[in-house]
């Protein structure tokens, strides 16, 4: 119950009007959570429903706040209309690579940051602050320029999901090195100092004794990682306009501006796309939560 | 292993190991990285730069200009209204996530039935991807059949659908909402966080003394999470200076230019008009913005690491 924290406080039997007043409150309360609730949820309910209804329901106003019938014709539909799996696919397949760089390089400054002290590393730790402030749609020219010809080796790293993988990771490396830099510091001092007087070399000690300690933040690393490139839109835009490898964001916001496309096909494939997100931060919602707070609550 | 041992361990470490550690290894370690967004990062910044200060006509050699770049964007009305458009953006998300997200989070705070649920909830915004989320609110602000207009009507003032994204006020306030529904889950965690670290005995002495919920929030919550509040307001700018892509895709910038932020500006620039040099002059002059806004973030948060010791 709600008033259970403050009965140590007054340990007199309440009179009936204080009662009531409490029963008051804990009712207002409860009206907030539900309020904060439906806010959040609501968009993502109504999604649903018009995705799961037959079309029809979706031209009738005013519209019934809950589903009429079911029908999942729509999703039926938007597989056989678009190639949906094909932009799974190759978010996926970009998210991936985008993932295992992140991480890769995210344990080794990680490390750097959590377990040694040298000098420039206040300045490292300044310059990755100060890189992950900065807006994808500041450098998305010179990105493009650079593109279209990398000045060094000639070739081109547009219409390809490896080059737009490199500059997604470029992007959310600094929040990796951050998240993973605090699950590091977790590890205590003492056992790394242990094994390294044991003899095992820093590298050793990294490999051995921190990664396995902290599994799950390097999987909260990933989930992070991954999702980014999943939901990035302005690079992939860009850079992308080949139908055979366009990644899902870009290929639904291309049913947006075509008008027949059926809002519940629509809808349908939005869910589709949302679904693998929302399921791993629910699943992961701890530590992802944890790292990424750690960084702003301590500072 | 003992304490003891532990101590003996540590001691024999600062006698050995300093020398037998490689001083060269952490560098090592961070060079990829700085590698890395050397070429992706800082050279595009360069490049940014430099390109800012040619003229180039599409299909034909750059041509250096100078300040001519910068001369046009300052003597631009349009420049200026994109600053102002971009900085009333950012206001109204700061002061609309940070409330809603104080809010909740104090709401979130109390022990109720249903709280880890309720909390679970809140990540689903979050996690929600930016195309779905437009795609969603697309629908829901459609003039004809949008749900919105439902909840609209039932106001006394409003007697016919609004027009929703077409109209320059309310597609502000459209763009503003929907930018802080997504963005708040975030702010409204960090909080709670925040709350749970505010001592109780504190708030629970107050309470004794007769002291009101409001006069414990004031006197003892709010100062007890202020620097995580001042960091969260300097996220919040940043986070929302960054954002294209709810925007792009839900107004573009419209209708004439009610949402047309710098980030927006900079797009339609380069690849709609094709003005790629003035496009980057912009860059610079929103580079200059963000920076400014990263030197604050980094500045509170060493001197908080510092106050923390």
């Amino acid at each position: 119950m709600a008033t259970t924290v403050r009965s140590g406080v007054a340990p007199h039997t309440p009179s009936r009007r204080v009662r009531a007043g409490r029963l008051a409150r804990s009712v207002g309360a409860s009206v907030l959570v539900l309020v904060v609730c439906l806010i959040t949820f609501f968009p993502v309910y109504w999604m649903a429903v018009t995705a799961i209804q037959s079309s029809r329901l979706s031209t009738v106003y005013p519209p019934s706040l809950w589903p009429r019938d079911l029908d999942l014709t729509a999703f039926r539909e938007v597989f056989r209309d678009e190639p949906i799996e094909r932009w799974i696919a190759n978010s996926a397949l970009l998210a991936g690579m985008a993932t295992i760089l992140c991480v890769g390089l995210a344990i080794l400054g990680a490390y750097a940051l959590s377990a040694m002290r040298w000098r420039g590393r206040a300045v490292f730790a300044v310059f990755l602050l100060a890189t992950q402030m900065l807006p994808e749609a500041l450098i998305i020219v010179p990105i493009f320029k650079i593109y279209n010809e990398f000045p060094l080796l000639g070739i081109s790293l547009r219409e390809s999901l490896p080059g737009l993988s490199l500059i997604d990771a470029a992007f959310i490396l600094p929040i990796g090195v951050w998240v993973l830099k605090n699950m590091f510091d977790t590890v205590p001092r003492e056992v790394r100092e242990a094994a390294l007087v044991d003899g095992a070399g820093p590298i050793r000690v990294l490999w051995q004794i921190v990664l396995p300690l902290t599994k799950p933040g390097l999987v909260a690393v990933g989930v992070v990682a991954f999702f980014y490139a999943w939901n990035e839109f302005l690079f992939a835009q860009t850079m992308i306009q080949d139908n055979a490898i366009k990644p899902a964001s870009v290929g639904l916001a291309s049913m947006i501006s075509m008008l027949d496309t059926p809002i519940d096909r629509l809808l349908a494939a939005g869910l589709i796309f949302a679904i693998p997100p929302v399921v791993f931060y629910v699943v992961m919602q701890r530590y992802i939560v944890a790292g990424i707070t750690a960084g702003a609550v301590k500072g | 292993m003992t304490t003891q041992a532990m101590d003996l361990a540590r001691g024999a470490r600062l006698g050995a190991t300093k020398r037998r550690r490689p001083a060269f290894l952490p560098y090592l370690l961070v060079l990829p990285i700085l590698a890395y967004e050397g070429v992706f990062l800082l050279y595009p910044i360069y490049e940014g730069l430099r390109s800012s200060l040619y003229r180039q006509p599409l299909g034909r050699p750059e041509r250096w200009v100078g300040l001519a770049n910068y001369r046009r964007m300052l003597g631009d009305d349009g420049f200026w209204a994109t600053m102002g458009t971009t900085l009333a953006y950012m206001a109204a998300v700061i002061v609309v996530v940070l409330g809603f997200g104080l809010g909740s989070a104090l709401v979130l705070n109390r022990q109720f039935r249903g709280r880890a649920f309720a909390r679970g909830l809140m990540t689903l915004p979050w996690a929600f991807p930016d195309v779905p989320t437009v795609l969603v609110f697309l629908w829901m602000l459609n003039p004809n059949f949008g749900v919105m207009n439902v909840f609209a009507r039932t106001l006394p003032w409003v007697d016919s659908s609004p027009t929703w994204l077409l109209d320059p006020t309310l597609a502000k306030l459209s763009v503003v909402l929907i930018t802080a529904w997504k963005g708040f889950p975030f702010y409204s965690l960090v909080i709670l966080a925040a709350l749970q670290t505010v001592p109780q005995e504190l708030a629970e002495a107050a309470r004794v003394d007769g002291a009101s919920k409001v006069q414990v929030f004031f006197a003892v919550t709010l100062p007890a999470i202020a620097p995580t509040l001042l960091l969260l307001t300097v996220l919040a700018s940043i986070f929302s200076f960054k954002q294209f892509t709810l925007i792009w895709l839900l107004t573009g910038g419209g209708p004439s230019g009610a949402t047309n932020t710098i980030v927006i500006e900079i797009y339609n620039t380069a690849f709609r008009f094709y003005d790629f040099s003035y496009a980057a002059a912009l860059g610079v002059a929103g580079f200059l913005m963000a920076l400014t806004i990263a030197l604050v973030f980094v500045a509170i948060q060493r001197r908080q690491e510092l106050e923390a010791g």
